[in-house]
């Protein structure tokens, strides 16, 4: 049998033995064993059979061959030959695959691709009877040749172009007609097709508008935007195209469904984008015309933004290549009728059309330059006009609003004072009224009664574009606006809405950023000035000026200025034997804290200065204050302490290493001077004064980098006696609080973040030593100095992990009820987010840790109420009522710090674990239950009703909710309480469909699982709403509502 | 829907829509301002929650509180609020008790003039039924509601008064899925 004879047998159940024989015949060509005319007359035989599967096979053969060949083997003339065999034969299969293998050949010439180009227009008249494979497969090979051989078709003219059409007309498959467009778009780009226009639009514009849907699982992923998008650059793809285009599309925009007109929207704005600006100047007030109804009417916002949208795109496709504002312009003759609507319009300004005047006037002013000035000039003396006339604040305010809008136009063109580059050559057309505007918006802000708050507002905002717009004001004049911003801050006294403070400080941070030398020259000297030497607390307006002075100083020049001052005064009140109210010199702190924290402290040049003056100075006096060499108590007060710590914080972390270095020599004596300070850990009969100072240190040692660790006194080489000194404070009973908390932070800082790994061991032995398995009555002070290291452990995921979290779970069964309440308030601690051992402070904190402990305790927590339901329920003995709520709070302390999706995993463990903790009725709960329903909150937010559901608790779920929103003797339900678990109970309502099923688009409607409770609860609601509270029954109203609305039979239908 | 009657009625900003003023409601020890509400005091951390005085005062509903109520329910024909059309208006609400011959009844009588934006607005029934079914949803038993139209701002206000105030006519309109749409969609902005 000859390879034929065999291909032709094999070809259609192995393509693998196909392609060999193929190859083999393929080798033989090239060593000369064969020869392609005979393999050709070999065919013979077969190509003239009835059959067409046998000519197919037959043609498939000499494809295989061909494709096997090497690119170079077949000679110029050999590829003619095949060429032509194969074009006669085109319509048996495989010799488009063929044709399509010797295209790609070098030696493949141009009148060869116009020979194929023929075949295929003339054989292929009946193409859409075919099928998809085949159709797609003609298609590429035409697709091939055009991208090879585009100007031999080019050269066909007329030929290709009808060709092309007739071919592809009727075609309906998506994977084809995405090829189709593209095909087509370049035929309607490159060739002449001044003969042919209307039928080549014809051919794509039919399409229009796509509403082809995807099936569900499509492995193709063509979407409908796909083709719409290329369907789009054909229409857009020619002016010529123009005539046809644009009546059809505005002629669409008369349809009820918006997809069509918002599909027809965005082809008309590429259209625009697309054809020259003469013929967009041709259809330019046409298409004004028909937009006009769908802005001025809006029925959807998203059909009038595109319309918004088209009309600025013609402004700019006008604006091109015109340096001057003439009257002739074809722009201006565009804007003329749109100008004149917009100013009949704005003659009221408070009716609901206006605003989408306002909105016209600002896409086609923020269109270019030019724009901008035509219509300025149009548009700003009528509206000073209906302002001059106006009869109330409130048409005032639209117009100034209108003005405003006008403004944010001019910043798109022009630019701010800080935008770079992108001179104009044409002047602000705003200048000719800067006088006006001047005058109306500081007459408006400054000159109306103060109560008419909103008026001012809106002239500050529109006072402040005009500040900052580029090359506008003079210096003075916006001088001048500061000045107006200092007045209102400093000597108006809020009544009712404090909006105009809040927008005068916004607009002075914005006018530091442009502006800064202004706000340093006039608003520091008024702000400072009013700023007291001392507070004696009677007066407490240094908290709005310090305020103020804080979100205006962000400013790196600024902020220095501010620094220099609030120093200053802070030092002079250190020297005062009487400083007034210690709230006074904290603030300044606070002040200073909250503009640092806004900055990157790191890349301040003035670092320095600020590490030398507060860090080294400050805590210099920190210390001599601490052995009571202070001249006042300011330095001893530990709110005062604390924010100073911050400061030092932020600092520490952004100096330099060697200057770190100097700061954890210093840690303990605070850079003093004098010999044998006391040491803070270390000492055994501290002052509070000087134990106080644990603070500050805590705080330094946070901010130092893991590297300073050795040179932190005491801590090597063995660090045992550091941390057992600082565990000996921490459990003092009688610390103060502020105090406590430093030591606590300390030693979770030391097992944390410093403690190398072979010494972890140490702080180990440490916790086994405090927690032993005999004791079970501890003080609290202790048992926070537990939580504190274990904290330590479990946040690096220190080997004993484990150990530590079952030791904790332990005392919560202690007998003693105080051990096991403060155990159980404990439980947040361990998770909880900490200022001071954060990840900011380079504390280790590893990912799985929340994981760890959660899948740790949950199950441990379960298991143990269990126990006790089932002792209760027995009537045995119960062990002590305490455990259970004990239980319930450390869980709730757990939950409160660990993100959803993990507690989604165990949810069927949890529920009934939460309902539990809502049955508690007494205040001591409040806090638990604050915290389940936060949690549950939550759940039910991120996953629906649907989740509740499947553990089967809706109805559990609901009467609780229900009993908890009530006041009742019995129970205390304090009013946040209520209102937390109505809004349960609102989230229940508007999240049945969950999120995840809504992707999976259609599933059989099914009834709520809310349904069976919806008497209940609406007749319970309606008694909620006579809640004294006025929070607790709006939560109720709303609730309410979303039941009555959202719970229903079946789910609405959502098309 | 047919025809816009008014497709171009003025509209009140909703910033200066009356409000409650949150500062009478807040004690002045409260009042901390901006950045100094930012940063943490050093406080005790294992502190409760503690109940404080304001849990035991007594609000109780006011005008401003039914202003809220009815403000953002959306006009049937434009996307914007009755509050916004002002054609309800915090003056055009009142609070009386229900009986006032006797001194201790809870019952409240809430009375509402609704004022439509032109004479001859035909949806004025609509709107009245829509503030009617929001305050019945919204306030607690003790209250009856009552809707009417402000004299002299409508063509056929006594009929339109007629339709609202007569309780058959109300239920017999909110039997109608036709009629429970369309008030069902104003009352989707009330939140």
């Amino acid at each position: 049998m000859s390879a034929l004879q065999t291909f032709m047998l094999v070809v259609e159940h192995d393509k693998d033995e196909a392609k060999s024989i193929a190859n083999g015949v393929a080798k033989d060509l090239e060593s000369k064993k064969t020869t392609l005319i005979g393999i050709v007359q070999q065919l013979g035989e077969y190509i003239n059979d009835e059959d067409p599967i046998l000519r197919g096979k037959a043609v498939s053969f000499l494809t295989a061959v061909i494709k096997a060949l090497p690119p170079k083997f077949l000679s110029r003339q050999q590829i003619q030959v095949l060429t032509s065999f194969f074009c006669d034969r085109i319509e048996d299969g495989g010799a488009v695959a063929g044709l399509d293998t010797l295209q790609r050949l070098d030696r493949f010439t141009n009148e060869l691709a116009a020979e194929v180009a023929q075949a295929i227009f003339s054989h292929f008249q009946d193409l859409q009877s075919r099928s998809q494979t085949q159709r797609f497969q003609v298609y590429q090979l035409l697709n091939e040749l055009m991208s090879s051989h585009r100007d031999a078709l080019r050269e066909m003219g007329d030929t290709s172009l009808v060709g092309i059409v007739d071919l592809m007309t009727g075609e309906k498959d998506p994977r084809n007609l995405m090829m189709v467009f593209s095909i087509m778009k370049v035929v309607m780009m490159e060739w002449d097709i001044s003969n042919h226009v209307e039928l080549l639009f014809d051919s794509v514009y039919n399409y229009f508008p796509i509403t082809f849907r995807p099936p569900p699982n499509d492995p193709y992923g063509i979407t409908a935007q796909d083709l719409k998008g290329r369907l789009q650059d054909c229409i857009a793809s020619t002016r010529h195209f123009a005539p046809h285009s644009i009546p059809a599309l505005l002629e669409k925009l008369d349809s009820t469904s918006p997809n069509v007109k918002k599909d027809a929207l965005n082809a008309l704005i590429a259209c625009i984008k697309s054809y020259d600006p003469d013929t967009v100047s041709r259809y330019s007030i046409t298409i004004w015309e028909v937009l006009k109804f769908e802005i001025l009417n809006a029925q959807e916002e998203f059909l009038s933004d595109s319309s918004l949208q088209a009309l600025h795109a013609i402004a700019q496709r006008l604006s091109e290549g015109s340096t001057s504002a003439s009257q002739d312009l074809p722009l201006a003759q565009y804007l003329r009728p749109i100008t004149k609507e917009c100013n009949e319009q704005l003659q009221e300004p408070q009716q609901k059309q206006a605003k989408p005047a306002q909105q016209i006037l600002k896409s086609l002013s923020s269109a270019s330059a030019i724009a901008f000035t035509v219509v300025i000039k149009a548009v700003v003396a009528p509206i000073f006009t209906v302002y001059q006339e106006a009869d109330g604040i409130a048409k005032q305010r639209a117009l100034l609003e209108t003005f405003s809008v006008l403004f944010e136009s001019a910043t798109q063109v022009f630019g701010q004072w800080t935008t770079r580059g992108g001179e104009f050559s044409i002047e602000n057309p705003l200048h000719e009224f800067k006088d006006q505007f001047s005058d109306v918006f500081g007459q408006a802000l400054m000159g109306s009664a103060k109560e008419e708050i909103s008026f001012r507002v809106t002239a500050l905002k529109g006072f402040l574009r005009l500040s900052v717009l580029r090359d506008f004001f003079q210096d003075n004049e916006i001088g001048l606006f500061v000045q107006y911003l200092d007045e209102i801050l400093l000597k108006e006294t809020v009544t009712g809405r404090d909006d105009l403070k809040r927008e005068a400080i916004a607009a002075l941070t914005e006018i530091s950023k442009h502006k800064p030398r202004l706000i340093m020259d006039i608003t520091f000297p008024a702000f400072v000035a009013t700023l007291p030497d001392e507070s004696d607390g009677s007066d407490q307006t240094y908290l709005a000026t310090l305020d103020i002075l804080a979100q205006i100083s962000v400013e790196r020049d600024i902020f220095e200025t501010l620094f220099r001052r609030l120093y200053s005064k802070f030092t002079i009140l250190l020297q005062k034997e009487q400083p007034g109210v210690i709230a006074y010199p904290r603030a300044i702190l606070v002040t200073l804290l909250y503009v640092m924290q806004q900055r990157k402290m790191d890349a301040d040049p003035s670092i320095d200065l600020y590490f030398e003056k507060i860090v080294v100075g400050l805590c210099s006096s920190v210390s001599a204050s601490a052995s009571g060499a202070g001249k006042n108590r300011i330095l001893n007060d530990p709110t005062v302490l604390d924010t100073l710590g911050r400061i030092c914080n932020l600092l520490v972390r952004a100096i330099s290493a060697e200057k770190q270095s100097q700061v954890a020599q210093n840690i303990y004596k605070l850079f003093s001077s004098t010999e044998g300070f006391h040491v803070a850990p270390f000492a055994s009969n501290a002052t509070s004064d000087q134990a106080r100072t644990m603070v500050i240190s805590t705080y330094l040692l946070a901010g130092l980098s893991k590297d300073c660790g050795t040179k932190i006194p005491y801590a090597s080489p063995d660090i045992s006696e550091l941390l057992t000194a600082v565990i000996r404070q921490s459990v003092l009973e009688d610390l103060e609080p502020t105090t406590q908390l430093a030591f606590l932070r300390h030693l979770a800082l030391l097992v944390n973040k410093f403690l190398s790994k072979e010494d972890l061991g140490k702080a180990e032995a440490l916790f086994s030593t405090i927690v032993s398995v005999e004791n079970d009555t501890y003080n609290p002070a202790t048992i926070r100095t537990i939580f504190w290291l274990s904290k330590a452990l479990i946040l690096r995921l220190a080997p004993s992990t484990t150990h530590v979290l079952t030791s904790l779970l332990r005392l919560l069964s202690s007998p003693d009820v105080q051990t096991s309440v403060s155990t159980a308030r404990g439980f947040s601690i361990l998770l909880g987010e900490d200022d001071v051992l954060s990840a900011a402070n380079g504390a280790s904190i590893r990912l799985l840790s929340k994981q760890r402990v959660f899948t740790t305790v949950v199950p441990i927590i379960a298991a143990r109420i269990r126990e006790v339901n089932v002792a209760g329920s027995e009537g045995l003995p119960t062990t002590a009522d305490h455990i259970k709520p004990a239980h319930l709070a450390a869980l709730a302390g757990i939950l409160s710090t660990i993100p959803t999706d993990l507690v989604l995993t165990e949810l069927p463990t949890l529920l009934p674990l939460l309902l539990q903790s809502l049955d508690l009725q007494n205040s001591e709960s409040v806090a638990v239950r604050s915290a389940t329903l936060d949690t549950l909150a939550v759940i039910i937010r991120d996953n629906g009703v649907a989740a509740i559901d499947k553990c089967g608790h809706v109805h559990s779920l609901v009467t609780r909710l229900l009993r908890t929103a009530e006041i009742k003797a019995d129970a205390v339900n304090p009013p946040r309480l209520r209102a937390d678990a109505l809004k349960c109970l609102y989230l229940l309502a508007v999240k049945q469909v969950s999120p995840e099923t809504t992707s999976h688009a259609r599933l059989p409607p099914s009834i709520s699982p809310l349904l069976p409770e919806k008497v209940q609860v609406l007749r319970s609601l309606r008694f909620v709403l006579d809640d004294p509270k006025r929070d607790v029954r709006k939560a109720a109203v709303d609730a309410r509502s979303a039941w009555l609305r959202g719970v229903d039979d079946a789910p609405e239908e959502d098309d | 829907m047919a025809e816009v009657q008014n497709s171009n009625p003025t509209i009140l900003s909703a910033a200066d829509l009356p409000t409650r003023s949150r500062s009478t409601e807040k004690k002045q020890g409260d009042h901390k301002l901006g950045i100094f509400a930012a940063v943490p005091q050093p406080a005790d951390f294992f502190s409760s929650d503690s109940e404080g005085d304001e849990d035991l005062l007594e609000e109780p509903i006011d005008e401003q509180e039914i202003f809220d109520l009815i403000k953002n329910i959306s006009d049937p024909e434009h996307p914007l609020s009755l509050g916004e059309l002002a054609v309800v208006s915090l003056p055009d609400i009142f609070i009386k008790p229900t009986l006032p011959a006797v001194p201790n009844s809870p019952l409240q009588t809430v009375t509402v003039l609704i004022t439509p934006t032109i004479t001859h607005c035909s949806l004025a029934t609509v709107i009245g039924l829509g503030v009617r079914v929001r305050l019945e949803q919204s306030l607690p038993p003790r209250f009856r509601v009552d809707v009417r139209i402000k004299e002299g701002t409508h063509s056929t206000g006594d009929e339109v008064n007629k339709q609202l105030g007569d309780k058959e006519r109300v239920a017999a309109a909110l039997e109608n899925g036709a009629l429970m749409q369309v008030i069902a969609k104003m009352m989707e902005t009330c939140q």
